[in-house]
């Protein structure tokens, strides 16, 4: 049955990766989105860390968004939804496999942000929070990534699929981006006490996520009638 | 069945702001503007009490397949919302005389506003073009996944050191004898009000299902 999943995120990522724009697309906007910011600044000014933090989750997040869009339309567009409903495997399998090919496109799209956030907003993490600021970005990757990836899921066949999840995905998201936003911050302007506080709280949102929308994800993509 | 209920709790409604102007005392530190908590906290109490009813009938529809839970989750989600923006309200118009703003960076301010996007996301979703039974396990869903932020809005302001006046703490209550009789007053008629809404709801609610069936069947 892993073959299986294994198979979807092969599939996936050939098809994401091979055709290019589609992840193209999505790192684009983000990019855009970064450039964009840079605008408020006079020349020689720097943004605060944690808006430059902010910027940076902002960017992530709309790039999950067309990610996620694509992954499910790559089927919905093919008219091969229900032919992956049909595998015989859990459809707990399918969400897990959606949600690790979401997860290693948006850490490839984060690998261009991350150097795109220093460059146009000129704050970088020092180096000796290197493995902190990986904590943070694979912990609040992990929980935004179940989450679109079931919300992807229910967004797909409505004319209006992106803005109705972002209308969805940004205020579920609220705490654990805050988490998100507040160690990336530290990380670049120095940690302090509560930094402890904010990584069990991204924690505990990432087991209520995963556990729930792996349960549920399964009522979502095979109840269509 | 509703109309008792909306008719004890209207009047109810009506004696609580004559309790709340006339028997309760003035708050030495917050002065007048203390009594719209009297408004504020029931109606924070039962919106966060509709979102519960939301969540425990998603679960039962999922588990049961019956409509009727559907229809008390939507009865349920759309009164939550609206007591969760007069929340925010009646809060804000505190706020602006207590602390001199409309609105200021306060976790529990925050997550309560987050809640109110939570739920009308939810309710965008009911205009959805899906058949009837695929929206109600959307619905459903979805709404059992927003409730798990509900917690939230109450462990936040203890976590991030909110300056929102915190009623009732470890060390007991802040109030007189007569402020917390009050209170009681106003969440039961605020409560009796809310289910008299919520019956009249749902009962719309089954009708139009019913009104739906015979174009259909036309």
């Amino acid at each position: 049955m892993w073959r299986i999943c294994l198979a979807i995120i092969q599939k996936d990522c050939t098809i994401l990766l091979l055709r290019g724009s589609s992840v193209l697309h999505a790192i684009l906007l983000g990019l855009l989105l970064i450039f964009t910011f840079s605008f408020s600044l006079s020349p020689g000014d720097t943004l605060s860390c944690q808006t430059s933090a902010t910027i940076f989750w902002i960017s992530s997040l709309f790039c999950l968004i067309l990610l996620f869009n694509q992954l499910f339309a790559v089927e919905e567009t093919n008219g091969q939804r229900f032919a992956l409903s049909m595998l015989p495997s859990p459809p707990f399998l399918l969400w897990l496999a959606k949600t690790a090919t979401g997860l290693g496109l948006l850490l490839i799209s984060q690998l261009v942000f991350l150097p795109a956030c220093i460059v146009f907003l000129g704050h970088a993490p020092s180096p000796n929070t290197f493995l902190i600021t990986l904590a943070n970005i694979t912990i609040t990757d992990l929980g935004i990534c179940s989450l679109g990836s079931l919300l992807g899921a229910l967004a797909q066949g409505q004319a209006s699929k992106e803005s109705l999840l972002s209308i969805l995905l940004f205020p579920l998201l609220t705490p654990l981006l805050l988490a998100g936003i507040s160690i990336h911050s530290q990380c670049m302007e120095g940690l302090q006490e509560n930094i402890s506080q904010w990584f069990t709280l991204a924690t505990a949102f990432d087991c209520i996520f995963l556990a729930s929308t792996s349960y549920f994800f399964s009522f979502i993509y095979s109840d269509d009638e | 069945m509703y109309l008792p209920f909306l008719a004890i709790g209207l009047i109810g409604i009506i004696s609580a702001q004559c309790l709340i102007f006339l028997y309760a005392p003035i708050e030495s530190t917050l002065g007048i503007s203390q009594k719209i908590f009297y408004i504020h906290l029931p109606l924070a109490w039962w919106g966060l009490l509709a979102f519960f009813l939301l969540f425990a009938t998603s679960i039962l529809y999922l588990w049961k397949r019956d409509l009727r839970f559907h229809f008390i989750s939507l009865a349920a989600g759309e009164l939550g919302e609206l007591l969760a923006v007069l929340t925010v309200a009646t809060g804000s118009i505190w706020g602006k005389i207590a602390w001199g703003v409309w609105w200021t960076w306060d976790p529990r301010l925050t997550t309560a506003l987050v809640l109110c996007f939570i739920y009308g996301g939810w309710l965008i979703l009911r205009t959805m073009e899906w058949p009837l039974v695929k929206r109600a396990t959307i619905l459903s869903v979805t709404g059992i996944i927003a409730f798990l932020d509900v917690p939230l809005v109450f462990i936040s302001a203890r976590i991030w050191r909110s300056i929102h006046p915190a009623v009732f703490t470890s060390n007991g209550i802040g109030m007189t004898h007569e402020m917390i009789l009050t209170v009681l007053f106003s969440i039961a008629s605020f409560g009796l009000f809310f289910i008299g809404l919520l019956l009249l709801r749902i009962k719309t609610l089954e009708k139009e299902l019913f009104i739906e069936s015979i174009i259909n069947r036309i």
